[in-house]
């Protein structure tokens, strides 16, 4: 089994199409300017040279998909009684996502928490998870809003995938990280890396410290709950949010959703689809009353679940992984990493805001 | 843009209202955010250049109280007819209006650079001189201005109680404007229809640009989502997604006022202020009404005429 | 056994029971419970609840909403649930007939803690279709009557038309080991009762909160104002419970709707102790 494998760089199309010959390959690909993460087609161009506009969970976790389907039938018995037929049953392809960046990976395992870790297990999920591996690229340099080492997360973070790949001069190394991983590796195409160990060490290392220089070492500053609690802190801090629901949509660790019933004659179908907590409608009950009216008590939410709830349940664990995503996709610059920071602090402003 | 000259008018009205919404430095140069000034020590924070884009506008239905807005030429439209739909007092507004030189898209920018995370931008006439690790570009602002710039007819706010500047004359005339729409209505609708589900196929429905636009009222009625009517399903699918956007587009007319905040917004870069654009034109030939420009008009899909002179499909020949 | 095999083994929680409308009662003019059983005849048999847990009921073809099992773990010949006309999905389960067919996830959330209040008196303080929780619990207190102390029930509506399960009011107002207090708004015309809201009347009526647990349910506006009451009267914070609810999608604490913090009201809740709230900082 091999541990490390070299990529040349003028094999990279030759490898994404021998993986594609055996599942589904999700990699970052350019469409005009924006590069998304997509299954690749035989045209499609891959862009590893800059983060993705959106992440890679919608291989594991995508926009829209069927809980399950129902069917009207006439009772042969009693024909004016209408039976009702479920079939929960779902197709599940191996996934691979190639090119992820660490922060997208950290992304993954912190839904994989919320579907998991609980009482009520969520099958769909799941069963895509299973079937999925990550080969995560080490980032070489940060982007306009990372901040992924002060939420304990890295450029060369290898905590959350299967594959490691590090750019060196005209390859790439792709270390193993799990099982999942070798099997990846499995690949004629792939020459023996072990010769540039060193050198990919090295530029995780350089990576690494490029970003700690950029966003600072890892907080671990409590968030104060005074300051969390404080109504002016969030009307300051949500002032000229627009209440978008782009950084929802776009980041790595959300996962809220909404569920309703798509029906056409007699058969239709439970689809659970992205939803934003960001949104006026999201809490909005039929009688009208809304726990969630402004939207400083939403963004709160927001940030609340990422940098206090969480936590609550997962050990402390910080559900954001300093992607930047939602401060380089918001139209009016929020930046969660400075309301962040100001919230460990107890001086009920947002620091910088002022 | 006279910043200096925006910052005096700012200290003299700000004691008659709560709030001035304009412009401050956010995380880089090329980022400016929207801010609300309540107390004269934040007006030396002001700032005011091209990549100020943002339609301040769009904040005014929300506030509840007198506040005073920067707008440039495109904004000051939102401004009308936002008052014209009775969607804010015109009096509870002071319009500070900045004639505009020209703005820039900060995708273009990011494009020009190869998207290198900006060290500092400045902006000297008409160029915009960005520093990045890779070393210092200089792009014309003609470059890198959003597409709406490109034709715009009201560089020179159409409503302002104070004016920031000199006048500006527009650079191009009323057929110009919309030679981009016509040019990709000569192509063929098979093509047309192909180009538009390409870009409609990476749309995430996050809504970005219907949240973004200050005109798109129906908040939790939207037919995207509301399930009385049942109109759409939540699928991802290229029909839902068409449907959507056409609905949004369709639902602006008459009423868009170009200020291109939805492909702003929009997260994916699919190019959604382009079918408000084509629906205005449509509505510029048929009712030659232009939406935004006097607070005296009634939108065309506000009134009803028995007999419009330019529709003629119903008449029985 | 592989990760295929386990996850197999999952029981897919979005699924619900096929379940079949037995009976409908029009409890007020837009209130109606409807008793449910479920098609499979050993899953019935075998299905148990708490007090005050819920369940997800669906029209398919409309969607789901959430609703308080109301008929007592005691009594199991069907489940009742009671939904007031607000939107969409309510509006679909007033449609329904006899013999139609839905779907029930349930039981979903937490329940009263009954066997904390076991020696206690217990004092109930419900509005319009707040009482549907309440009810569940008192019957299922009668039916166990040895286990508590006095029992007293505080209940009100607008309008003598909207006091909702009319025939259990009648049933408790006979019994001679259970208190009951109806009130309605000012000026509803029919049979004398006292008039005026429930907060109000908690207040008359002013019971001692020594040796007592009190429970309430209502508009989120009564809630607010009878906690006021409570903790005026005495009541201290751990003996006062409330069950809430909220826009819920999927049941199971992970769709991000009904979260007060880090607790969600579907499936940390819906009973909470006044304690609890605050200490999640909940306002009402």
């Amino acid at each position: 089994m091999k541990k490390a494998g070299y990529l040349k760089k003028q094999k990279e199309k030759e490898f994404i199409a021998a993986l594609g010959a055996k599942a589904r390959v999700y990699a970052p690909c350019l469409e005009d300017e924006a590069v998304l993460f997509k299954p690749v087609e035989p045209d499609s161009v891959i862009c590893l040279s800059r983060p993705a506009v959106s992440s890679p969970k919608s291989a594991i976790y995508p926009q829209s998909e069927t809980l399950f389907s129902f069917r009207f039938k006439k009772d042969s018995e009693d024909p004016r009684r209408t039976l009702v037929e479920l079939d929960d049953t779902i197709a599940v392809p191996d996934t691979i996502i190639f090119g992820a960046r660490p922060c997208d990976a950290r992304g993954i395992a912190v839904i994989d928490r919320a579907f998991s870790k609980t009482e009520t297990p969520d099958p769909y999920y799941l069963a895509r998870r299973a079937k999925t591996t990550i080969v995560t690229l080490t980032c070489p340099e940060p982007s306009t809003g990372c901040f992924c080492t002060r939420v304990g997360c890295g450029p060369a973070e290898t905590s959350d995938s299967d594959v490691m790949m590090t750019e060196l001069e005209d390859g790439y190394l792709m270390e193993a990280l799990t099982s999942k991983g070798e099997a990846l590796l499995e690949s004629p195409i792939l020459e023996d890396g072990t010769a540039y160990e060193a050198q990919a060490k090295e530029a995780q290392k350089a990576a690494h410290e490029r970003m700690i220089k950029e966003a600072g070492e890892a907080d671990t500053t409590p968030v104060d709950p005074e300051t969390f609690h404080s109504q002016v802190f969030w009307e300051k801090a949500a002032e000229r949010c627009l209440g978008c629901g782009a950084c929802t949509y776009l980041c790595p660790t959300c996962y809220c959703f909404n569920i309703t019933d798509e029906q056409v004659v007699d058969k239709g179908e439970r689809i659970r689809s992205w939803d934003a907590c960001m949104f006026h409608h999201f809490t909005l009950e039929a009688s009208g009353h809304n726990p969630r009216a402004q939207k400083a008590l939403r963004l709160k939410n927001r940030i609340g679940h990422k940098f206090v709830y969480y936590g609550e349940k997962y050990d402390g664990i910080i559900a954001c992984s300093g992607c930047g995503r939602c401060i380089r996709g918001c139209p009016v610059s929020m930046e969660i990493s400075t309301i962040a920071a100001a919230l460990k602090k107890n001086s009920g402003t947002v620091s910088g805001e002022q | 843009m006279n910043l200096e000259k925006l910052k005096e008018i700012v200290r003299t009205v700000l004691p008659s209202v709560d709030v001035v919404i304009g412009y401050k430095k956010g995380l880089d140069a090329l980022h400016p955010v929207p801010c609300f000034l309540t107390s004269p020590d934040e007006i030396d924070a002001l700032v005011l250049n091209p990549a100020c884009m943002h339609n301040l506008a769009a904040y005014l239905p929300s506030l509840k109280n007198r506040a005073a807005v920067v707008v440039k030429g495109c904004d000051s439209r939102t401004v009308v007819q936002l008052a014209q739909e009775g969607l804010i007092k015109r009096e509870n507004v002071v319009v500070i209006g900045v004639p505009c030189q020209g703005a820039v898209s900060v995708r273009k920018v990011l494009s020009a650079i190869d998207h290198q995370p900006v060290i500092e931008a400045s902006f000297e006439n008409d160029t915009v001189v960005i520093k990045t690790k890779k070393g210092e570009a200089r792009l014309a602002l003609r470059d890198v201005a959003p597409d709406k710039c490109l034709a715009c007819r009201y560089p020179t706010p159409v409503v302002a109680d104070h004016l920031a500047g000199e006048e500006v004359e527009p650079k191009i005339d009323e057929k110009t404007a919309y030679q981009e729409i016509r040019e990709f209505d000569a192509r063929s609708l098979e093509e047309r229809r192909a180009y538009w589900m390409a870009e409609f196929d990476r749309c995430i429905r996050c809504y970005a640009c219907r949240n973004a636009c200050p005109l798109c009222v129906c908040r939790e009625s939207c037919i995207a989502e509301t399930r009385d009517p049942h109109w759409m399903s939540q699928k991802a699918t290229q029909n839902e997604k068409m449907m959507f956007h056409m609905i949004h587009a369709i639902h602006l007319a008459g009423r868009c006022t170009e200020c291109g905040e939805c492909e702003r917004a929009c997260p994916m870069g699919i190019p959604v202020a382009r079918l408000k654009k084509k629906i205005n034109m449509e509505m510029k030939e048929l009712f030659g009404y232009e939406p935004g420009i006097s607070m005296d008009d009634k939108p065309p899909m506000y009134t009803f005429k028995v007999e419009e002179e330019k529709i003629e499909e119903h008449k029985i020949r | 056994m592989s990760s295929e095999q386990l996850i197999a083994a999952i029981k897919n929680p979005y699924l619900p029971d096929l379940a079949t409308v037995i009976g409908a009662v029009d409890e007020t003019p837009n209130i109606k419970s409807f008793r449910v059983v479920l098609n499979d005849e050993e899953k019935m048999k075998r299905f148990s609840f708490e007090p005050g847990q819920v369940g997800q009921l669906s029209v398919f073809g409309v969607g789901e909403s959430t609703f308080v099992i109301n008929s007592p773990p005691t009594r199991m010949e069907y489940l009742q649930f009671s939904a007031m006309k607000a939107g969409e999905a309510t509006a679909a389960l007033h449609e329904l007939s006899l013999g139609d067919q839905i779907g029930v996830r349930a039981p979903l959330g937490n329940w009263f803690p009954y066997r904390q209040m076991k020696g206690r008196d217990i004092l109930f303080v419900g509005g319009g279709i707040g009482l549907a929780p309440l009810r569940t619990l008192i019957l299922f207190m009668l039916d166990t009557r040895k286990d508590y102390g006095d029992i007293t029930i505080i209940y009100g509506a607008r309008s003598h038309a909207d006091l909702c399960y009319k025939k259990d009011l009648e049933d408790w107002g006979k019994r001679n080991d259970v208190e009951l207090i109806l009130t309605v708004d000012a000026n509803s015309p029919g049979p004398p009762i006292r008039e005026g809201f429930v907060p109000t009347v908690l207040n008359e009526i002013a019971p001692k909160p020594d040796h007592k647990v009190a429970i309430t349910c209502g508009p989120p506006i009564m809630i607010k104002y009878v906690l006021q009451n409570l903790a005026q009267l005495g009541f201290k914070d751990e003996d006062v419970i409330t069950t809430l609810e909220a826009r819920m999608k999927c049941g199971i604490g992970l769709c991000g709707r009904c979260n007060i913090g880090s607790s969600f009201i579907c499936k940390d809740g819906p009973v909470f102790s006044l304690a609890e709230l605050k200490r999640l900082k909940f306002e009402i």
